[in-house]
């Protein structure tokens, strides 16, 4: 039947065109990344050649010893930037996780008057643009003398996770069932220790993915961090890598260097976290 | 309308076969319920007809078209789903009308048979709501209602009624059959219950492990099994089977309590056999049917009653095999109590010990 | 003793709105206030100096303020539409796939992984006019003889700082949707097939109508960080060349930090808190409403 020979033929078309299209978009999605990765360890006169050099000729280490040397870049602490970034972070998230877990439990456990704008009231805090927030904050933070501290960015980061955390974990705690917890303050447990014993360990993926969701948003924040740091007592590495730049020039190999450094923690976690987050979201977007 | 032909119709799933080549004809405006118990076939079946699953091997025909091919859309088929399927975001009119819509059918057209559908299945004062806001014998109709507005040549049922509690389950068959006279399409109809089979079918196909066992008409299945697996599967309390050796023209049991071989079968000596005796054929003395010519008596002890009104389930015991009796009239019945109760064995079965098959043939 | 007793719900949500008031709205009502002043950084006894609406007086009638709203907003419409096309289309092609998906939804998520000031730099690498990707690539293969002027011409680096945007934020989309895809019903997929749809007609009529809520999601939560942009484009262009590239964000920067006009600055701040308050809610409106539609909603 012709008809049936035809469909036979759009169905293998079809297959065809799916496979290069997803072929050219992954492309387009791992090539821009890979290459600041190739470029990282490749001479900077193989970066700058004129006409380009396709195929790498000598690969090596240099930028990666210069930066952690600090000899020869201009001394940027890297390492320095490294550790400010994982206080930072990781401080900020622990903190946001908690906060957040408290918000979220109460979003999805009580009823309360105003529930609705509340919740909206948080939402609309996060779409404060950084540059918006950080002129009022530069202000305050100058007149109290915690810029340029560890404490003052980890401040703004729990309040910029705050709202996000709260929204994750409020999906997480509804897909628990309530008469978990119920059995379990029947079996003898207060409602902290039902909380702690069941209801979190249920919920705690999800929590978890929250929690590195949090870390990545303060690990790779840049428009406040770049107000509310000065020096090397503080600068996160977003802001680090304006070290790399000059009025004219710019040292790619060296700045890709340091942004490979950065990329590797907030990649092997994404691995991590991946599953967790979407259910996350979904649940706690669609259901909500 | 239309008939419906599988030749040699064949699903694999990499090496494993679900369906092994099934042959069936079904006639125009005929009513066939393909039942068995879950994971034999029969979904994946009904799918392959509707173009929802491709056929592996052999051939699927719709009238004179083989559609093996064909996307569903061109084979000109309604189902109705178990979940209903309904579209959560249109309103009941809406979902009625859609594929209607999608034909490209004029607003008028689609109006008219929308709102003779809706007479049909009394969805009149529900039509703008949307299914979120139904019931669940509600959304049954409205599937129902979207396929019947298609007018299509083979109505797909996939256990349409397994959602539904025991009492909507009823209505909604009676429905249903009803419906089947009304508009006399031919209707392929999948359900793993066996009442639902005998209730509804003109012709019912028995599937099991992706084979058919048997097709028939209910009463053909219910009075002649090809094999144990039928004559357990259909008819309720299923059917009892109690093993032994023929001796003498006797089917002798473990403990050697001797029953006669029905009348009208002749099986060599020492062959072990499977006596089938369904409970409305045992019964105890002076609570069943007038006796017959054919009968056998036995002693048995009852374990346990189920009273159920006209009648009485009794659960007893024979030869160490559990044995379900009937007892019409009832009158109460004290736990280990032992009656005297006889058997038509003229309605009684013989099979094959091994195979299972029927040794009437 | 007596406590003075706070309902549980309260008590739990207290160090949120604790902290939230603390970092958040208090820097507002200072920057509210200070946007009536003429304060400048280096004279402080300015903050104490009452203007009036004059800095939103001015901000409505300079040119070059609204040329940056009116850009920052084209770019968000264009922007988000594309990232939402796209990722649909992305979505789209991953849910199809049957083997290796876990690895392609991990390669999907790549670029969200990114810090914007990072993808600024990446792009600005990418789009170099000597040395960039792109340029090389195109005289490599002949396509163009002179070196193209991504960064320098300003129709071009909006093209480029869009590109960069879509990169990172394609993938929001494409997870969010995907996830609907996944939690999309078979069952009325296959009743629309058998009534009759083609593929595009059950996407049509069936499937899109039961992302939309995904969709939303999305665009809310992207709406929710558009000014992640600014991290791109003050890398990549700083608003130039000639202001070309200029949008609220690093207008408002600029102006509060090089020019240290702190007052004007916060002025300028608030219409763009505005816009992005606006942005979110419309699509949060737009979320419930669809959410509503599909019977959804609590």
């Amino acid at each position: 039947m012709a008809s049936a020979s035809q469909h036979r033929l759009r169905k293998r078309l079809l297959r065809v065109a799916h496979l290069t299209g997803l072929f050219l978009a992954m492309c387009v999605i791992c090539l821009p990344g890979l290459w600041v990765v190739l470029n990282s360890f490749r001479p900077t006169v193989e970066i700058m050649a004129k006409p380009p050099v396709w195929v790498p000729q000598s690969l090596s280490l240099d930028h990666y010893r210069a930066m952690f040397g600090g000899a020869g870049e201009g001394g940027i602490p890297v390492l320095t930037y490294f550790r400010n970034s994982l206080i930072v972070s990781v401080t900020s998230t622990l903190i946001a996780l908690l906060v957040g877990m408290a918000g979220g439990y109460a979003f999805a456990r009580y009823k309360f008057k105003g529930k609705a704008a509340m919740f909206v009231a948080l939402m609309a805090s996060r779409a404060v643009p950084g540059v918006a927030l950080s002129l009022p904050l530069f202000i305050i933070f100058g007149r109290t003398g915690i810029i340029d501290t560890h404490f003052g960015l980890i401040l703004v980061y729990v309040s910029m996770n705050v709202p996000f955390t709260i929204w994750l974990i409020d999906g997480f705690f509804r897909q628990v069932p309530k008469e978990l917890a119920e059995a379990a303050e029947i079996d003898g447990c207060t409602r902290w220790q039902a909380f702690w014993r069941v209801e979190f360990p249920v919920a705690r993926a999800g929590i978890a993915s929250a929690g590195i969701f949090a870390f990545l948003t303060s690990w790779n924040e840049y428009a406040l961090a770049s107000q509310l740091t000065r020096s090397a007592n503080s600068k996160t590495m977003p802001v680090g890598l304006l070290d790399f730049t000059s009025q004219f020039t710019l040292n790619w190999g060296g700045m890709c260097a340091l942004a490979v450094l950065m990329i590797i923690p907030a990649l092997a976690l994404t691995f991590l976290v991946q599953k967790h987050l979407i259910a996350g979201l979904t649940f706690g977007g669609v259901k909500g | 309308m239309a008939q419906v032909h599988l030749k040699d119709v064949v699903k694999r799933y990499g090496a494993l076969d679900v369906v092994h080549s099934i042959n069936l004809s079904i006639s125009e405006g005929e009513f066939v319920v393909l039942v068995g118990p879950s994971g034999c076939g029969k979904s994946t079946t009904l799918r392959m007809v509707a173009g929802l699953e491709a056929i592996s091997d052999g051939e699927v025909r719709i009238g004179d078209r083989v559609v093996n091919d064909l996307p569903p859309r061109e084979r000109n088929l309604a189902m109705v789903f178990q979940n209903y399927a309904l579209y959560p975001h249109m309103t009941v009119r809406e979902n009625l009308g859609f594929s209607l819509k999608i034909a490209k059918r004029s607003q008028r057209e689609i109006d008219a048979a929308v709102n003779e559908a809706a007479e049909i299945l009394a969805l009149t004062p529900l039509m703008d709501r949307k299914p979120g806001a139904l019931s669940g014998g509600q959304r049954q109709r409205v599937a129902m209602g979207r396929a019947i507005v298609r007018q299509p040549d083979v109505f797909l049922f996939d256990e349409p009624l397994s959602n539904l509690d025991a009492k909507l389950r009823t209505q909604m068959r009676v429905e249903i059959k009803k419906l089947h006279q009304k508009v006399g399409s031919t209707v392929i109809y999948v359900t793993h219950d066996q009442i639902e089979a005998m209730t509804l079918a003109d012709r019912i196909v028995i599937m099991r492990d992706g084979h058919i066992v048997q097709v028939g008409t209910p009463l053909e299945v219910f009075e002649r099994p090809l094999n144990t697996f039928v004559a357990t599967f259909i008819g309720s309390p299923p059917m009892n089977l109690l093993s032994g050796v023929i001796q003498d023209g006797a089917v002798v049991l473990a403990d050697g309590t001797t029953i006669p071989t029905p009348p009208d079968l002749r099986v060599a000596e020492g062959r072990k056999v499977s006596l089938g005796i369904r409970a409305d054929n045992i019964m105890p003395e002076g609570h069943s049917l007038p006796p017959s010519a054919h009968m056998a008596q036995v002693e048995m002890p009852v374990l346990l009653t189920e009273p159920l009104g006209t009648e009485t389930l009794l659960f007893t015991q024979l030869a160490g095999t559990e044995v379900q009796a009937k007892m019409l009239n009832p009158r109460p019945v004290r736990p280990g109590e032992v009656l005297r109760f006889g058997i038509a064995l003229d309605k009684c079965h013989l099979f094959d010990a091994e195979t299972g098959a029927s040794l009437r043939s | 003793m007596t406590r003075a007793k706070l309902p549980p719900w309260l008590v739990l949500l207290l160090p949120a709105i604790v902290i939230i008031l603390a970092v958040v709205m208090v820097p507002l009502l200072l920057s509210l206030y200070s946007s009536f002043t003429p304060y400048h950084l280096t004279r402080p006894e300015t903050l104490w100096k009452w203007i009036g609406t004059f800095n939103y007086v001015k901000a409505a009638t300079d040119p070059n303020f609204w040329r940056a709203f009116g850009r920052t907003v084209l770019l968000l419409t264009i922007a988000l539409n594309l990232e939402m096309l796209l990722g649909l289309g992305l979505a789209l092609m991953v849910s199809k796939v049957t083997q290796g998906q876990r690895l392609l939804r991990t390669a999907m998520m790549f670029p969200m992984m990114f810090s914007p000031i990072l993808v600024g730099f990446q792009f600005k690498f990418i789009f170099n006019d000597n040395v960039g990707l792109v340029n090389n690539a195109l005289q490599s293969l002949g396509l163009t003889e002179r070196a193209i002027p991504w960064l320098v011409d300003g129709n071009l680096a909006l093209f480029a700082i869009i590109m960069a945007e879509v990169w990172t934020s394609t993938s929001v989309f494409a997870i969010l949707i995907l996830a609907g895809l996944f939690a999309l019903p078979q069952d009325p997929l296959e009743a629309a097939k058998v009534d009759g749809c083609t593929p595009w007609q059950s996407f049509r009529y069936v499937t899109l109508p039961f992302l939309m809520p995904f969709i939303y999601i999305a665009m809310a939560i992207r709406s929710l960080d558009v000014a992640r942009a600014y991290d791109i484009v003050q890398v990549m262009t700083n608003g130039g060349p000639a202001r070309r590239t200029e949008l609220l964000w690093t207008l408002i920067g600029r102006t509060g930090y090089v020019d240290a006009r702190m007052g004007y600055a916060n002025a300028m701040g608030y219409i763009a808190i505005l816009l992005s308050i606006a942005f979110t809610v419309y699509f949060f409106r737009k979320l419930q409403s669809a959410r509503r539609e599909l019977g959804m909603a609590d």
